[in-house]
Formats: C-alpha cells, sequence, structure tokens
C-alpha cells in the first residue's frame, strides 16, 4: 500500500505540468481551432528565459555580449514569474505577426505554428547547445524537505508544484466565469461571428488567448524544469502527455484536459512501477495505446458524446 | 478534338519524352560514373522521394496533416530488415514488407483519428513520430541492426561485385519509378478526383455518394503504405537501421518539405527529397553547423527549415511554391476533363437560374412574424 501512495505522489509533479499544458492546448483549439504544436516548444524557450534570469550573464550566452540588462541573479520564483511575462509576450505576438494573417487556413496556421517550433529549437541550440543545464525549484528541495505518509515521502517540491498549478488554473478559471475578459473569451470561444456582432474586439481576446495559454505552458516548464533538468528536447515527452490528456477533453474542455493530464501521469507511473517489462522511457508509447485506444472506443474523449460531434 | 490540341499533345508528349530520356541518361552517368558516396545519397533521394508523394497525397490530395511520415518511414525500415533477418524472406522482396507494415501502421493511425476533426490524424501522427524511436530503441536495442545478406548484381548487368552501389540504385530507382507511375495514375484517375471533393467539399462529395471517410482512411494507408515502402527501399543502400535514424524533427522536416514543395504532381516530391538529404551535407561542407550566434542561428537547419514552413503558410496560404506555377495555367485547362461531370455542372447550373428565376416570379414570401401581425 505504502509502495502504491509513493507511486501516486511521484505522479503529482508530472501530472501538473501535464495538465498545464493539456489546458493551453485546449485553450488556443476553442478559440482559434488551430493546433498549437509549438506549445511545448514555447515552453521550454520560457524555461531557458527564466534559466538566464535564474542565474544571471553566463558564459554561454551567444547572442548577445551586453547581459547588464540582466543584472545579478534573480531568486528562481521571480525569475520564473519574469519568463512567464515574457512568455505571454512572446505568445500574443505569436498570434498577432504569424498565426492572424493566416488563420482561416487552418492548414497555414498548422504549419506556422512548426514553424515556430522549429525556429525556438534552432535558436536555443545555437544561444546554448545541446547540454543540459539545471534550474533550481522555487520550493525547497532538500532531502529533508518531505513528510511521511502512510510509509510514503511527499516531497515538498511536488506538493508545491501540484498547489501552485491547481492555483493557477483555479484563477483561470475564476478570470473565465467572473470577468468582463472571461465572458468575452467565453462568447469568443462559442460564437465568433455573434461575437463580433455584439462588439467584443474578438482579435484582442484571441490575442489574450494566445497569451494567456503561453504564460500557462512557461509557467509549467519553468515549475517542472527542477525535476527534469533544462534540455532543448526537454518538452518533446511532456507535449506528447500533455496532447493526449487534451485529446480526453476532446480538445475542447479545459477541465478535462487538467484531468487528463493527472490521469496520464498517474498512469504512466503505475505502468513504470508496476510492470515489469515497461521502462520510464516505454511509458510514452503505453500513453500513445491508451490514446488510441480511446479515440477507438469514446472519439469524444470525456465530452459528452453529441457535443463533441457537433463539432466536426 | 481540334486540330491545334492534337498538335499541342504530340507537342507535349515529345517533349515529355526528350526531358525522360535525358534524366534516364543522366541517370545512368551519375550511376557509373559518381563516387560511391553520391550514388548512395541519390538512392536514399529517390527512395524517400516515394515517402514525400505519400505526404503529398495526404496534404495536398486530402487536404489531412500528418507530422509522422518519418516514424512511417521507419516502420517500413523495421519490418524490411527484419523480414529478411528473422524470417529468412529474399532481400528483393524486402521493402514489398516495409509497404505492408507501412500500410498498416497507417490505417490503424487513420481509423480512430479519421473520425473526428482533422487535428486529430496531427496530433496522433506526432505523437507516433516521437514514440517510434524510443519503442526502436526499446525493441532493437541502443545497437544497430545490420542486414543478413547483400545486393549482388547478376551477371548481365555487367556491374562488377565492387560495384554494388550501383546496382543498389537501379533497385531503388525501379521500385520507384514504378510505384510513382501507378499511384499517379490512380490520382489522375475518379479516386483523385474523389481525393479532391472529400478535400473542398466534404458534404457535397458525400451528397454525390462518395464515401469520404473511407477515402481517407485509403489515403492515409496509402500514404503510409508509401512511406514504408521508402523504409525499405532506404534499407537497399544503407544496410543497417537503428533508433536514431528516424526521429521526431525528421517528420517534421518532411512535413515542411512537403508542404512547400508539394502540388497536384507527385514529380514535385523529388526536390524535397534532394533537400533532406543533400541540406545537412551542404551545411556541413562550409563549415557552418558550428557557427553560432545570429548568423550561426541564419545558417542552421532548423532556421531554413522554419524559414521554409513560414514563408510557405504566408506566401501560399499553404498550399505550396509548386501551386503558383499551376495556377497560372490557362483556364481550360483547369476544367475537369471528364465529359460528363461537365455536362452535369452545367445542368445544375441551368436548374439554379431557373430556381432564381422562378423565385423572382413568386416574390417575397411574408414571414411568419409578419402573418401574425397582419392577423393581430
Amino acid at each position: 500500500m505504502s509502495l502504491f501512495l509513493q507511486r501516486t505522489f511521484d505522479s503529482l509533479a508530472n501530472g501538473s505540468a501535464y495538465a498545464a499544458l493539456a489546458v493551453a492546448i485546449s485553450m488556443v483549439f476553442r478559440s482559434t481551432g488551430i493546433l498549437n504544436l509549438a506549445q511545448g516548444q514555447l515552453a521550454m524557450f520560457s524555461t531557458y528565459i527564466a534559466l538566464v534570469l535564474a542565474t544571471g550573464p553566463s558564459p554561454y550566452m551567444k547572442f548577445s555580449s551586453n547581459t547588464d540588462l540582466i543584472g545579478a541573479a534573480w531568486p528562481v520564483w521571480a525569475a520564473i514569474l519574469g519568463a512567464v511575462a515574457i512568455s505571454m509576450v512572446i505568445g500574443a505576438f505569436t498570434e498577432r505577426v504569424i498565426i492572424r494573417p493566416i488563420s482561416a487556413d487552418p492548414v497555414a496556421a498548422v504549419g506556422a505554428t512548426l514553424g515556430v517550433y522549429l525556429l525556438l529549437g534552432a535558436f536555443v541550440r545555437k544561444q546554448w547547445g545541446g547540454r543540459t543545464m539545471f534550474l533550481g525549484s522555487p520550493f525547497p528541495q532538500t532531502v529533508e524537505d518531505r513528510w511521511d505518509i502512510g510509509g510514503a515521502r511527499l516531497w515538498h517540491d511536488s506538493v508545491g508544484i501540484t498547489l501552485t498549478m491547481i492555483a493557477v488554473l483555479g484563477l483561470l478559471a475564476v478570470l473565465q466565469r467572473r470577468t468582463k475578459a472571461g465572458l468575452a473569451f467565453r462568447a469568443v470561444t462559442s460564437n465568433r461571428t455573434g461575437s463580433l456582432l455584439v462588439g467584443i474586439r474578438v482579435s484582442r481576446v484571441l490575442m489574450l488567448g494566445w497569451a494567456l495559454a503561453a504564460g500557462i505552458g512557461a509557467l509549467a516548464g519553468g515549475l517542472i524544469a527542477g525535476e527534469i533538468n533544462v534540455r532543448p528536447d526537454m518538452m518533446g515527452r511532456l507535449l506528447v502527455f500533455g496532447l493526449a490528456a487534451a485529446t480526453l477533453g476532446g480538445l475542447r474542455s479545459p477541465v478535462l484536459a487538467f484531468v487528463g493530464g493527472y490521469l496520464f501521469a498517474f498512469l504512466e507511473t503505475m505502468l513504470g512501477g508496476y510492470v515489469s517489462f515497461v521502462d520510464s522511457q516505454v511509458t510514452l508509447v503505453w500513453a500513445l495505446l491508451v490514446l488510441i485506444i480511446v479515440l477507438f472506443v469514446r472519439p469524444s474523449g470525456l465530452m459528452p458524446r453529441t457535443e463533441a460531434w457537433q463539432q466536426r | 478534338m481540334t486540330a491545334q490540341g492534337s498538335q499541342t499533345s504530340s507537342v507535349k508528349r515529345a517533349a515529355w519524352i526528350i526531358v525522360s530520356t535525358a534524366f534516364i541518361a543522366v541517370c545512368l552517368r551519375v550511376a557509373f560514373f559518381a563516387t560511391p558516396k553520391i550514388v548512395t545519397d541519390l538512392s536514399n533521394v529517390v527512395a524517400l522521394s516515394l515517402a514525400f508523394a505519400g505526404l503529398v497525397v495526404l496534404t495536398h490530395y486530402l487536404g489531412l496533416l500528418s507530422l509522422g511520415q518519418g516514424a512511417f518511414v521507419g516502420v517500413g525500415a523495421y519490418a524490411a530488415l527484419h523480414v529478411v533477418n528473422d524470417f529468412g524472406a529474399p532481400v528483393l522482396w524486402m521493402p514489398l514488407a516495409g509497404l505492408l507494415a507501412g500500410t498498416l501502421v497507417g490505417a490503424v493511425v487513420a481509423i480512430p483519428s479519421l473520425r473526428l476533426p482533422k487535428a486529430y490524424l496531427a496530433l496522433l501522427t506526432l505523437s507516433l513520430a516521437v514514440a517510434y524511436p524510443i519503442i526502436l530503441r526499446q525493441v532493437d536495442g541502443n545497437l544497430p541492426v545490420t542486414l543478413n545478406g547483400g545486393f549482388v548484381a547478376p551477371s548481365w548487368t555487367g556491374i562488377a561485385e565492387n560495384d554494388e552501389h550501383i546496382w543498389e540504385f537501379f533497385l531503388v530507382a525501379a521500385y520507384a519509378s514504378v510505384t510513382l507511375f501507378f499511384v499517379q495514375g490512380l490520382l489522375r484517375g475518379p479516386i483523385g478526383r474523389a481525393f479532391i471533393a472529400s478535400r473542398d467539399q466534404p458534404e457535397a462529395a458525400r451528397a454525390f455518394g462518395i464515401p469520404v471517410y473511407r477515402l481517407r482512411l485509403y489515403g492515409v494507408a496509402l500514404s503510409g503504405g508509401m512511406a514504408g515502402l521508402a523504409g525499405g527501399l532506404l534499407m537497399i543502400p544503407t544496410n543497417f537501421n537503428d533508433y536514431t535514424h528516424f526521429p521526431e524533427e525528421l517528420s517534421i522536416k518532411m512535413f515542411a518539405l512537403a508542404m512547400a514543395f508539394g502540388g497536384s504532381r507527385l514529380i514535385s516530391a523529388i526536390p524535397g527529397a534532394i533537400i533532406l538529404i543533400f541540406l545537412p551535407v551542404w551545411l556541413i561542407d562550409r563549415n557552418w553547423v558550428v557557427e553560432y550566434g545570429w548568423v550561426g542561428l541564419v545558417k542552421s537547419e532548423g532556421f531554413i527549415y522554419a524559414a521554409l514552413l513560414l514563408a510557405t503558410a504566408y506566401l501560399t496560404k499553404g498550399k505550396g511554391f509548386m501551386h503558383l506555377f499551376e495556377r497560372r495555367q490557362p483556364k481550360s485547362k483547369m476544367q475537369p476533363s471528364n465529359r460528363q461531370v461537365t455536362s452535369v455542372v452545367r445542368g445544375l447550373s441551368d436548374l439554379d437560374e431557373q430556381l432564381v428565376q422562378l423565385e423572382g416570379l413568386v416574390g417575397d414570401r411574408p414571414d411568419i412574424r409578419s402573418r401574425q401581425e397582419t392577423k393581430d
């Protein structure tokens, strides 16, 4: 029982990252109908920004000799918040400059998101190379920082990440339900033409959606970096799990995508822990299989069937 | 057909014969006189052009997005290698195992994802592209698996035993030519027109009795099969496979190139294959891969592919640069060649005009609210 509990605890941090990415993907798809495949790379790029802010001027920085702008090293939490702010600007810029002019053509728009994916990957590789770097956690991370519950260890770090993500996504839900901006966002996702007719500035709302999605991705990247380290390919695996989790929500329900994130992390940990021939790498394959089975059995994900089929 | 039309057609045919003959002559010259390294690279180009052609079928004929074409190629390579090593199949038949495996995996991926919006196919194929190297590493291990067998040219070819790369090139070219010829014929016929109908007007296509879902399923399976065959063919000159051969970046690069250079003709797949194979070689030759900073970024492979994707998205609305040339053709050539279809289209437009005239005669009918107001 204690082993089961331990594995459940272990899945919390990863689950938060998957859930955050899934919510970000769902938000963009729901509002624009575009699958943002650059979501993972945007999060990876933001993590490097957080790394620069947290470590100060680094000898590895190759693009600019003027690193005085960064100043001294920031605390990790401040660096992550700074990276979230910068990412939101990048997200809004991406929507305004790259996506909006071609948003009428979904193939071109998905191609453009892949262009952003490659561009960010190339930039990071040329700036920092392919080496693994370390960004600490904003939460206590020593061996002593844990609670022992039922023979299992619950790390402060994991709890901190999970609670932060739940709080942020809760705030997002409040923003959507209780504010005018949220109401406008819901109106745009529900009926774009109707929103235009009642005077909502749809383009601005969409830009806000992209900015929020980029911010959530950046937060996920910054928080999980303390667990998985910073590499140019750090988000590939997370993106697949995030996409799978978003599928559980029919790509349109942030709440179900959020639940899906934790569900996939739980499955990943349990399969890796209890099935002898499944190591940590192969769990990705199982996620893929689960995804295919879900699409076979219930194509709409966990969403009500009628709602999903109306979206075709 | 008019005399002028017949003359144009024969001129065109003659031009095609001359171009094809010149192309074959160039191939023969390259195969026999170029260095083995270049011939092997060309064999890879010819093999990969099939995978690109499969992507062209998906993106330009069906309007679907596959981000896992590299993984389908990998599946084909795996099947081809293991059918020889584990089951003792003759090496000449090995690409067919790749074809079968690619078709099967394509169908398995397509069946669930095509029932939902198109984004799901992109999502599932991208996941496959990421998962493939991990699966292969688990199945085959870290070390490369080498082909148990070789390709010895028959004596009648006059190719020396040491020049097996020439024979391998001709094998790959023969497989690829037959497949491209067959698939191009398929696309020119009713199936190709049904593909385009299901892409542009799926509801209208359904109304005309075209099974859109089944057609898309066949399209994805065909594309997967072509990629699998390409994987099998790649094993002819390469002779070994490991988990690093088909990373997810390969699938994304292939998608970028297919989007940029794809068109209604499968021949447009060749530039993509040439760039995919020779661009890294070119960058390494110029020592550009070790440059950093802004200049290094602009000279990097990732930046080049990103620029290509963004340029394709903006300048051609995702239809590819070949599409710009196709649009400049005279209007008469863009009309459907099938006379029956033309007559049906004309009949429908006449019917539409008559309906408009009838509506004009009847006048505007009052809506329910105005009727109620009259009653009140």
